[in-house]
């Protein structure tokens, strides 16, 4: 289950679409046009829910399947979002977000992995729960990357969040990375 | 005793020499200052560095692939979607 799929969750979920998984997505947002410059996202989409994208995107591109949560994951739904998961990928954009889901997947016990970004586009990280402490913004609702400018250093990060993922279904591996200008490095 | 990787404007590299795991936070922001003003870092020489341009950063005590310990300066990660 990917929450979040704006930057990172859009560039990972496409990235996993050869898994041999059954991908949900989990996001309450709509596609706006200022999105398509940074998320993995298409004209076409623009107006509708980010998760719906996802889904019609991977099914009419790729023909890969995946289903659709339109919501905002809360304490209070979580626990049933998150049922018959094997593995919960964070991507949100704040913390108290990413705190709601890690208590939820550790009270369920599914492994999860976070992905996230440094306000500047130059530095990231892939990191799984276990290690992980979910770092507040400087302002609450701060923006990041609205005008692509970031977009290579998201597309790293969201590829080496992929792998992390795939490495993880296909054999159980819990690798952590950190993303920075001089490469991915491996730090667990 | 820890190796220190510190992250900034995008680069990331290992002090050479090891620190104490159990530095403090503010030690180990010290010290990365000044290692990073004097070129003991390589690919990390910023001379004119300020003495609170790690004020914010996190720092991360993790144990690494090779079984050593590591100590993180590394900026805030906040974002995702």
């Amino acid at each position: 289950m990917i929450c979040g799929v704006g930057a990172l969750g859009s560039t990972a979920v496409h990235y996993c679409r050869n898994l041999d998984a059954e991908l949900r997505v989990v996001d309450f947002d709509r596609v706006e046009s200022k999105n398509l410059a940074a998320q993995w996202f298409v004209k076409q989409s623009v107006g509708k829910n980010k998760a719906e994208a996802i889904r019609l995107q991977l099914a009419n591109f790729y023909g890969a399947k995946a289903e659709a949560m339109g919501v905002r994951l809360a304490a209070t739904n979580a626990a049933q979002l998150l049922a018959d998961c094997a593995l919960a990928v964070d991507c949100f954009d704040n913390a108290d977000s990413r705190i709601a889901l890690a208590d939820a997947a550790r009270t369920a016990g599914v492994p999860l992995v976070h992905a996230a970004l440094a306000g500047d586009g130059m530095f990231g990280i892939v990191r799984w729960d276990e290690r992980f402490v979910a770092d507040r913004e400087d302002v609450a609702g701060q923006a990041t990357c609205e005008g692509g400018e970031h977009l290579p250093m998201i597309g790293l990060v969201g590829a080496t969040l992929a792998r992390a993922i795939q490495d993880f279904v296909r054999a159980g591996d819990r690798r952590d990375y950190m993303i920075s200008l001089s490469g991915v490095v491996r730090t667990t | 005793m820890a190796i220190l990787n510190i992250t900034y404007q995008g680069q990331s590299a290992d002090y050479e020499l090891e620190l104490d795991f159990a530095a403090s936070d503010d030690d180990i922001r010290r010290i990365a200052v000044e290692v990073v003003r004097s070129g003991g870092v390589r690919g990390l020489h910023v001379a004119q560095l300020s003495p609170r341009a790690f004020d914010d950063f996190v720092i991360d005590r993790l144990r690494g692939t090779d079984g050593a310990q590591r100590i993180y300066l590394r900026p805030k990660v906040p974002f995702g979607a």
